[in-house]
């Protein structure tokens, strides 16, 4: 796992639901998110300690999206994780 | 008794005790936060017809701790907790012989046969209540739902391997959510002759009959929670019954067994583990066949059963007719005639 790749907090409690969808908790804050197939996707990516890249490369590999738009979107994503506090 | 509050901060104290086979015995509301009220259950069997029997019974024998938490913890709990996932749902009409049946899967080696468990049924109701078709809230619940099902599967034991959940009769009226949850477990739907049920509800009514939040009743049979309210017995009765008939017609299939009362018999059952995909072994059905020639609902089981379809269509009142014929014979018939193209 590369040190500088975002990472999911221990604070937040994962679970799949309803075919690649996901339901996240913050256990700090008892705030619930759902997260659709693509942040799930993301979520699982950086569990498993990927890059924002990585994910983006894997995601063209699920979907039919060019590179960089699948970044853009992976970018995002994390950006909306941290700004919930999600991360570590 | 012991009476623990988890607070927020406590979380991974209630985590370490609930692993301990705790299971959840109610959805409540503590302090104004949702939650689930679990129960020290270690070492008891949920052998009595219906799950807050045994809560009951399990309570009135020991000093067994208890705990509120919120509904996050079963989240935390699916991946801990070892569970064994649902081989079989039983819905029904009400007073239909589904405690017979799942008091017949009781006996097989191995089984978990959870029957109308309050934390299950609440979450279900939680559905018509608070959760929009498409909603946030409908994921969440479906979540929490889902987790409670691993909680009181979990083995407690060491060999369970079967998992019957007996479902409240309103509960049916959410089957498409439910099987949204578990696609492709099995289920059964019993129903019976609509006076006979009728009948039955009347003379000891069922907690769903006299429910004071009429919002699940009004949901079923398509009225304003108002206008429930004004219905007399024989009528709510009557149309929630044939609502279930209509509904069961809708969604029967392969997977979706539809088993009339007077069908009930150990062929009959054998089939129905069949379709749960469970092969009980020679002796295992003769105590099935012990089983079902008892009062199902009795927590000694030794009352033998005595067929009552006579007694209950020769006493039912003017009243119960016409409420019978106005709303649910003619889906009792469709229904019917849709079980009989099923075998």
């Amino acid at each position: 796992m590369n040190a500088a790749n975002p990472a999911p907090g221990k604070h937040v409690v994962v679970t799949d639901f309803d075919g690649g969808e996901g339901i996240l908790v913050d256990l700090n804050t008892k705030k619930y998110y759902q997260l659709n197939e693509t942040a799930m996707l993301v979520w699982r990516g950086l569990e498993g300690g990927k890059s924002t890249h990585e994910i983006a490369v894997d995601i063209t590999s699920n979907y039919e999206v060019e590179l960089d738009q699948a970044t853009i979107s992976v970018e995002r994503i994390v950006n909306n994780f941290q700004t919930y506090k999600l991360l570590a | 008794m012991s009476v623990l509050s988890a607070k927020f901060r406590e979380d991974s104290v209630a985590l370490n005790i609930i692993r301990q086979s705790w299971l959840p015995v109610d959805a409540v509301v503590v302090d104004g936060r949702p939650g689930l009220w679990w129960m020290d259950m270690s070492g008891a069997n949920l052998a009595e017809p219906f799950f807050q029997q045994t809560v009951d019974r399990v309570k009135s024998e020991n000093n067994r701790g208890e705990l509120f938490t919120e509904f996050d913890v079963l989240l935390q709990l699916e991946t801990q907790l070892d569970s064994v996932p649902p081989t079989g749902f039983i819905f029904h009409s009400s007073r239909c012989g589904s405690t017979l049946l799942a008091n017949a899967c009781r006996t097989l080696n191995g089984s978990i046969v959870v029957s109308e468990a309050n934390a299950i049924d609440k979450l279900v109701a939680r559905f018509i209540t608070d959760a929009p078709e498409g909603s946030v809230k409908e994921s969440l619940y479906s979540v929490f739902l889902r987790g409670v099902v691993h909680a009181l599967g979990q083995r407690r034991f060491g060999n369970e391997t079967h998992l019957f959940v007996k479902f409240a009769a309103c509960s049916f009226a959410q089957i498409h959510r439910i099987g949204r949850i578990w696609p492709g477990v099995p289920s059964v739907f019993l129903y019976r002759d609509p006076i006979e049920t009728i009948v039955s509800n009347l003379t000891e009514p069922p907690p769903w009959l006299k429910d004071n939040d009429r919002r699940i009743l009004a949901s079923v049979v398509g009225a304003t929670p108002a206008a429930v309210a004004e219905m007399q017995l024989e009528e709510l009765c009557a149309r929630t019954i044939g609502s279930f008939y209509s509904l069961a017609r809708r969604v029967a299939n392969d997977n979706c067994l539809l088993l009339n009362y007077n069908q009930l018999s150990l062929p009959v059952i054998s089939r129905v583990l069949s379709l749960f995909n469970v092969n009980p072994s020679a002796e295992e059905m003769k105590t099935v066949e012990r089983v079902i020639g008892t009062y199902s609902k009795e927590v000694s089981a030794t009352r033998p059963f005595v067929a009552d379809s006579e007694t209950k269509q020769q006493t039912a009142s003017d009243l119960v007719r016409e409420m019978a014929g106005k709303w649910a014979n003619e889906p009792y018939c469709q229904l019917e005639q849709k079980r009989l193209e099923q075998s």
